[in-house]
């Protein structure tokens, strides 16, 4: 059999616009897959797992992670669930200051600041489903104080945000996110 | 189609001829013809392997994922850096390796171009006047055409809420300029190219409006080109 002319162009044309598509649909999901430096990998370019890193100031050409507020101090822990529940305790003397919890992927998790977590103080607690049901049969005391959190993530990075009202500010906002904890309780 | 010559080899085959030339195309017998078939199925593959990495990069390059809410010259993306994201931007998200603003921390809205809808141009003068919604803190920064912050004359690349001048109605109005400006200034990247580009980031915190449904009908401020070299 052979094809008029008009309609193997027909066919040809069709062809491409469906490998155009397939192949458009490939990279795009494909460049999650194979991105070298995720923001979990930055993060553990600042300092140790299982430990807030305070983040060095966000000034011109010295951009600690992409897109972060200058405005604002940061500081940053990244955590694997494997070892035990983490439990994050920060008190900072600021008008505002959030955490974000994220997976390995750089998906939000969680989310809270100053105002909706109730208190001054930072005390939140993530494991996985499992961790607590064994927590619950032997609750340690401050248990009802503590932000608790579920996930099936097992590990991600939690980073938080403190806003710097003025410059006389800094050194004590340094040292509050510096003393922040981001442990495996014991 | 090639049609086999009136036979000048003086075989006879002239006599019949006549039936194959009046055979449709449909059904007249099949001729390979490798090479063009090769270079026709080639040039299938190449070009669709082009416009499919090609529209790929253009789409993830732009970086404005799809489910963008847009109030005047200002794009948020709330659902960016969620489980619900579109794949998009997942794609921009991690190729940048950019950490989101997570919906209880606050929303992040950007403008990449000016009320006329030109794009902003860092050698030019803007003044950003208006309101803000409810938010307990906002923040306003100048930023390159890639997101990145530019070396400013003060150093300063940012205006905050709680460092503002502010009219007795409690809107502001913000000159957006390289050179010193009186009242409220926003430095802007000093001896930059119209090339470089320029973005203005207005993040709100600890902001009602933090999901896409409630991002309808705010008021934000309108950027409006005062002068241009």
């Amino acid at each position: 059999m052979t094809l008029s002319r008009r309609f193997s162009t027909t066919l040809g044309a069709i062809a491409i616009l469906f490998l155009a598509v397939v192949i458009h649909i490939l990279v795009v999901f494909g460049i999650p897959l194979n991105v070298q430096h995720s923001a979990y990998d930055n993060v553990a370019t600042h300092g140790p797992d299982r430990q807030f890193n305070l983040l060095p100031d966000v000034r011109p050409l010295e951009e600690a992670l992409p897109d972060l507020d200058p405005a604002m101090k940061h500081a940053a822990c990244r955590f694997q669930l494997a070892d035990g529940p983490i439990l994050f305790d920060a008190g900072i003397p600021t008008t505002f200051w959030s955490i974000g919890l994220f997976n390995a992927a750089g998906e939000a998790l969680y989310s809270l600041n100053n105002r909706t977590a109730g208190a001054d103080r930072l005390s939140m607690l993530v494991l996985t489903p499992a961790q607590l049901s064994i927590l619950r049969e032997n609750p340690p005391e401050n248990l009802e104080d503590l932000i608790v959190i579920e996930t099936d993530e097992i590990s991600g990075f939690a980073l938080l945000r403190a806003y710097v009202p003025h410059q006389s500010k800094a050194e004590s906002i340094d040292r509050a996110l510096q003393a922040a904890s981001c442990g495996v309780i014991s | 189609m090639t049609v086999p010559s009136p036979a000048s080899d003086g075989t006879g085959y002239a006599e019949t001829d006549f039936s194959v030339q009046e055979l449709p195309l449909a059904i007249r017998p099949h001729r390979s013809r490798p090479i063009r078939t090769l270079l026709f199925l080639t040039i299938i593959v190449a070009v669709g392997t082009l416009l499919g990495i090609g529209s790929a990069y253009v789409m993830i390059e732009r970086e404005q994922p799809l489910n963008a809410v847009s109030i005047g010259a200002w794009r948020a993306y709330p659902k960016a850096g969620t489980a619900e994201a579109d794949p998009y931007s997942v794609a921009i998200y991690t190729r940048g390796a950019v950490v989101p603003l997570a919906s209880g921390e606050g929303l992040a809205l950007v403008a990449r171009e000016d009320e006329a809808g030109n794009l902003l141009d860092p050698t030019c003068v803007y003044r950003i006047s208006g309101q803000t919604p409810a938010a307990r803190l906002w923040t306003l920064t100048a930023t390159d055409g890639d997101g990145r912050l530019t070396a400013t004359l003060p150093g300063r690349v940012q205006v905050d809420s709680q460092n503002l001048l502010r009219n007795p109605d409690g809107s502001f109005t913000i000159s957006a300029a390289s050179k010193p400006h009186s009242g409220n200034w926003l430095p802007v990247a000093q001896g930059a190219n119209a090339s470089d580009g320029l973005r203005f980031v207005l993040r709100l915190y600890d902001a009602p409006v933090t999901t896409g449904a409630a991002l309808d009908g705010i008021s934000l401020p309108v950027i409006e080109r005062v002068a241009c070299p």
